[in-house]
């Protein structure tokens, strides 16, 4: 999939109603403190396909979870990059549905949790626009209404979080970071049709199928 | 075959070895000496970069680790990436920070549902990796954390890309890590926990592997925290020889 050239980066960890329902799980071991630094995952190249596709479930798996969320595409390179100067680096956005096997650890997970082939079906791009940030992101399941979230329930919003990781790493022109995902995604199973909006950007689909064994 | 990815006269090129590695071969038939090349990590734009950790048994006794079960894979970002003899920050607050020489397989075909007993068909070279990290940074959400293995210019690679068919037996290569001229690391791919093959065979289950995507196979034991200004090189036997400088962090 040509859309996206870079990297794409996301971020888990990042709804506040999830940190509230967490706090006292992380003190304990494996965690010990609360996380300090954006908890961050990259999806592989082999996750993208694009709106309107099919995404093929294993035999191993018989639910998944899909979390709707807003993709930025970095115009320009973003490193030590302010709160105040951040958004200024984004040139587009669009919907995601990341996709994910369901698990409960965030210590160190399977990277074949989240990376599996058309795991990250994108939206078409579009002029990124502050209050995309400031709307609600719908899915439909099945052409039921089945969840709604807002990225005004992240711990840190986009600018903050776009600060905070180009501390240590350049966000490159060419990549895209999902913002967060909404601690209550749905769970998806073969046969299930997933729509997703926001705002003005374009819609997404993808219609779920379980894999013949090869 | 041995190729480099170099910057010559304004544009980045891929080079082949001649003369006994003593010379490069450009597209145009330019020849330009070793000294003359300003070399960058050989990568093809767009590929996915995996990593095992806690590969090599006894860095695991080491680091006080079970073996993990499955394999534990990461993935790395291209701004990870620095070529042979170029420079790395070594944050001011980085004192933990150690160099992991590791063999990189790079992917030669597509591969999806391949067998182990197929697996190696679709290596296509290998070359060498000196992958940073900072203990300092590690924190118990998503390890290891992009903070201590995604860092900008964290993890030189290079000089060049060996063609797979050049390499005997890919799991019976000495590798080394020399910190200004002094041993720090010492191991061989035979002690890896899951080798190459079986590496590729499990990426494949789930995920397809392209053309260029490239497997950093884990470190072998040695942790020795490094200092501005400290000269690190990771060799790798019939594959290639890895020089990186560690500089002090400037301001902003």
């Amino acid at each position: 999939m040509a859309m996206i050239a870079g990297t794409i980066y996301g971020v888990v960890l990042n709804d506040r109603e999830q940190h509230r329902r967490l706090a006292a799980a992380f003190l304990e071991p494996p965690y010990k403190a609360p996380p300090q630094k954006p908890v961050l995952y990259i999806k592989s190249r082999n996750c993208l396909t694009t709106s309107g596709g099919e995404v093929m479930l294993s035999p191993d798996l018989t639910q998944v979870e899909a979390a709707a969320t807003l993709g930025l595409l970095i115009g320009r390179d973003a490193h030590r990059v302010t709160m105040e100067t951040a958004l200024a680096h984004v040139a587009g956005a669009c919907l995601a549905l990341d996709i994910t096997e369901p698990h409960d650890s965030y210590y160190r997970p399977s990277v074949r949790q989240r990376c599996r082939d058309g795991f990250l079906p994108l939206g078409g791009l579009a002029d990124f626009t502050p209050a995309l940030l400031d709307g609600d992101i719908e899915t439909r399941v099945n052409d039921i209404a089945v969840h709604s979230w807002s990225p005004r329930r992240l711990v840190r919003d986009a600018a903050r979080l776009m600060a905070d990781i180009s501390v240590f790493m350049t966000l490159a022109a060419g990549d895209l970071l999902l913002i967060g995902l909404p601690f209550d995604a749905p769970r998806i199973a073969a046969g299930d049709h997933v729509a997703v909006c926001a705002g003005r950007l374009p819609h997404l689909s993808a219609r779920f199928r379980a894999e013949i064994a090869a | 075959m041995k190729r480099a990815r170099i910057f010559h006269k304004g544009a980045v090129t891929w080079a082949a070895l001649v003369d006994n590695d003593r010379a490069l071969r450009l597209p145009s038939g330019e020849i330009l000496a070793l000294t003359q090349a300003h070399w960058l990590a050989p990568v093809t734009p767009g590929a996915t970069i995996f990593a095992l950790g806690l590969n090599y048994a006894d860095h695991v006794k080491e680091l006080g680790f079970k073996t993990k079960e499955p394999p534990l894979v990461f993935l790395k970002g291209p701004n990870t990436l620095t070529g042979h003899l170029g420079e790395t920050v070594r944050p001011a607050d980085g004192n933990q920070m150690h160099p992991e020489c590791e063999l990189v397989a790079i992917v030669g075909k597509p591969a999806r549902h391949v067998s182990a007993a197929e697996a190696m068909n679709h290596v296509g070279g290998y070359t060498v990796a000196c992958d940073y990290a900072i203990r300092e940074y590690l924190e118990n959400y998503y390890r290891p954390n992009l903070a201590v293995k995604n860092r900008d210019a964290t993890t030189p690679l290079g000089p060049w890309v060996v063609d797979a068919a050049e390499i005997a037996d890919p799991q019976k290569l000495r590798l080394r890590t020399m910190v200004n001229g002094k041993m720090v690391q010492e191991g061989s791919t035979a002690d890896m926990v899951l080798d190459i093959a079986g590496i590729i065979a499990y990426l494949s289950e789930t995920m397809t592997l392209l053309p260029g995507d490239m497997i950093m196979t884990g470190t072998p034991p040695g942790i020795h925290f490094c200092s501005p200004g400290d000269q690190v090189v990771c060799e790798i036997e019939e594959v290639g020889r890895l020089v990186n400088t560690l500089v002090a962090e400037t301001g902003p």
